[in-house]
């Protein structure tokens, strides 16, 4: 059984890697170089695909806090900390192959254009959820804050994409035309991408799962824990 | 009258009466805005700061600090000695608690705005009477929706024993579209009026802000019941 | 001879003093598969006072913040007022009166406005008589326009019981209720608490001293481990043999 699931495993990480090289190949050889870009113009066939999967985990987060707060078994919380981890992962690759991008589109690396705005201002959301989780003590209460946050945090994703489009544009994105190779590669670096991200919420909840449990046999030993919430200021 | 709202208005004016005794957090509150608006003032010189987008920045600033510091403090007069125990075994409705805490909050913040303003009016030369309503309308609604988020993490953050900072870093990041919404109604407001027929406040950014009030009043109303008893 | 001052304003008629208000039968509570509480079973009389005995971290406090219907169990049933407690219910709290290891006041209230907020927020008809009661009661009045963050502990404590019978519930849950009190606010309290279950009260308390709970209640449940470990009458002859049950050995 469990010689099974590492040979799953090992075997979906093969595909994962087998995929991302066959993507990286057809890059460089198969789509032509783009026009007025140049080569950095090659870096959206990660940045679109990555920024879709960013979007993706944070639905895992949102989905995993709503868990939580139903069902209040902290298997719910350990995924949305896995998915959150793999969110921020995810988005700092958009944010620093956006930044290429505007660097050789705009000439500068920080243009406070709208999508840039937009991606920064995820960043943020999500990177907070995980540093304030270990600054609350109580298990418990750890993963009803976060899921709290983690449910708050994913209604805001809207509206922080509408009111970044208030910003003043004064830089508009420069469209290129796609041709039929380039819209071939983009689809394909969606497989790589997606599958990388659902790789690393799975690795990330096993690692965590594994984690939660430690530190729960350690309390089991360590006699009852009475500090109840209300009680536990008190304490 | 209905319990609901004698409970209510029981609610309030407890929060009143404490915070008319004590004076503890409007004092530090006014204090420390008034603290962040001369700082702003001397950091970008007499020129920047005249112009519309630098001073309502910095108003914003002063009321975003000093609001989170209003939610810590009425927050943490629950928390000492359990009173919220108390409450909590009175038969009063959960979400009634939580618009309590929020009408205190805001009342706080309504007094902390006006003082905020004047001084702004004062020191940075900000030019109220430009736009007197539409900078009504503006901050109103952006209290509300920040209040409406800050009063439910308060709730969350001050019994964990790590206040200070903690619930800024919470809010912030939550507020940020109220925040660009707001200053961009702002600075149409009041930057754009030389030689411009008078501009409006811009109906995305108010749609922005009312979508945003009316998520986190229901999303708070409804969650606060969960961060009091786990 | 005039009527000595009761502080239920309707004592329950003590008609029925065998009845149980509080049963529980196969109680257990665990948080995200920790047991806390494991097959809880006592039952509760009224006009006595129950003692729960246990070692810290038994599980005390979290049985009677169940009992108080603030916290929920997950297995067993609890039988309050007759009434099994299915979902927390605000009409089964209202007549329930807790005393915790904190005051649950507010420190910058007098007492009188703290006890009449507490009676607005529980609908009593008339807070400020009822508040002057509670004070003569606790001999607090000549205090009644204080802050309550002015008393010393043991006024506090006996403020925070006027607090906790504002609504005049028939219920009264202690947590510790003698914790850091000098010799003549114990007795006070003590005094309190037995002529409340007098009147016909149920009164479970939590308490670290044996003697004393052995002298003051009727009934004692020890606790260890999450489990019940001793049940029986509170007997002085028994003292020894419920210290062996609290340490186990």
């Amino acid at each position: 059984m469990r010689l099974k699931s590492c040979r799953l495993t090992a075997g979906f990480w093969a595909i994962t890697l087998a995929m991302f090289m066959a993507g990286v190949v057809m890059v460089f050889a198969y789509t032509p170089v783009e026009k007025t870009m140049g080569p950095v113009q090659k870096v959206f066939y990660l940045h679109l695909p990555v920024a879709i999967n960013t979007f993706l985990a944070c639905v895992v987060v949102f989905v995993a806090s709503v868990g939580y707060l139903w069902k209040r078994t902290q298997a719910w919380d350990d995924l949305a900390l896995a998915a959150c981890k793999t969110a921020v992962l995810l988005c700092s690759v958009v944010l620093l192959t956006g930044m290429i991008w505007g660097r050789s589109a705009w000439g500068a690396w920080w243009t406070w254009s709208p999508r840039l705005t937009f991606s920064l201002l995820l960043w943020l959301l999500y990177v907070v959820y995980l540093v304030i989780r270990p600054a609350i003590e109580s298990p418990q209460r750890r993963a009803l804050v976060s899921a709290v946050y983690g449910l708050v945090a994913f209604l805001d994703v809207p509206l922080v994409y509408l009111s970044v489009k208030l910003m003043p544009q004064d830089i508009h994105p420069a469209s290129i035309a796609l041709e039929p190779q380039m819209k071939t590669t983009l689809l394909f670096w969606f497989l790589p991408v997606t599958l990388l991200n659902i790789g690393l919420i799975a690795l990330g909840y096993a690692v965590q799962r594994k984690r939660t449990l430690i530190e729960q046999s350690r309390g089991k030993r360590s006699v009852h824990d009475t500090s109840t919430p209300l009680a536990g200021d008190a304490a | 009258m209905t319990p609901a709202i004698k409970q209510f208005v029981t609610l309030v004016g407890k929060d009143l009466r404490i915070e008319a005794r004590s004076r503890q957090t409007l004092g530090l509150v006014c204090v420390l805005g008034v603290l962040i608006l001369v700082v702003l003032g001397l950091g970008l010189g007499r020129e920047t700061v005249r112009s519309g987008a630098a001073s309502t920045a910095a108003l914003w600033v002063a009321y975003l600090f000093g609001g989170v510091l209003t939610f810590e403090k009425t927050m943490a007069v629950e928390r000492q000695d359990s009173a919220l125990a108390g409450l909590l075994m009175a038969p009063v409705d959960r979400g009634v608690l939580y618009l309590a805490k929020l009408t205190s909050n805001l009342l706080l913040m309504a007094v902390l705005a006006v003082v905020v303003t004047l001084v702004g009016v004062l020191l940075l030369s900000f030019d109220l009477g430009a736009a007197p309503l539409g900078f009504i309308v503006i901050i109103t609604l952006g209290m509300v929706g920040f209040a409406s988020v800050g009063t439910l993490f308060a709730a969350a953050v001050s019994s964990t024993r790590l206040q200070g900072g903690l619930l800024a870093l919470v809010i912030f990041p939550i507020c940020l579209p109220l925040v660009i919404a707001s200053t961009r109604m702002m600075v149409n407001l009041f930057e754009t009026r030389v030689g411009e027929p008078a501009s409006s406040l811009g109906g995305s950014g108010l749609a922005i802000l009312i979508a945003f009030d009316a998520i986190y009043l229901v999303t708070s109303w409804l969650v606060f019941e969960l961060l009091l008893e786990p | 001879m005039t009527q000595a001052p009761t502080m239920l304003a309707n004592p329950a008629p003590v008609d029925r003093p065998q009845a149980c208000d509080v049963q529980t039968q196969g109680l257990g509570k665990s948080i995200d598969g920790r047991l806390i509480l494991d097959n809880i079973t006592f039952t509760a009389q009224r006009c006595a006072i129950t003692a729960l005995l246990g070692p810290n971290g038994a599980g005390k406090s979290t049985l009677l913040h169940i009992l108080a219907t603030l916290t929920a169990h997950t297995t067993g049933t609890l039988t309050l007022f007759g009434k099994p407690v299915a979902r927390r219910t605000a009409d089964l709290r209202a007549r329930i009166g807790m005393i915790g290891h904190q005051p649950m006041l507010y420190r910058d209230l007098t007492a009188m406005e703290n006890l009449v907020f507490f009676g607005k927020l529980h609908g009593v008809a008339n807070p400020r008589n009822r508040a002057k009661e509670l004070l003569d009661r606790v001999a607090l009045a000549h205090r009644s326009d204080d802050p309550a963050g002015t008393f010393s502990r043991g006024m506090v404590q006996r403020l925070s019981i006027a607090r906790a019978l504002v609504h005049e519930p028939t219920l009264l849950l202690a947590d510790e209720p003698f914790a850091g009190l000098d010799l003549p606010s114990t007795y006070t309290i003590e005094a309190l608490l037995t002529q409340l279950a007098d009147e016909g009260a149920t009164v479970v308390m939590t308490n670290h001293d044996v003697a004393q709970s052995l002298r003051l209640a009727k009934r004692v449940v020890v606790l260890r481990k999450g489990t019940v470990a001793w049940t029986g009458e509170a007997d002085m002859g028994e003292l020894e043999r419920v210290q062996r049950e609290i340490l186990g050995t």
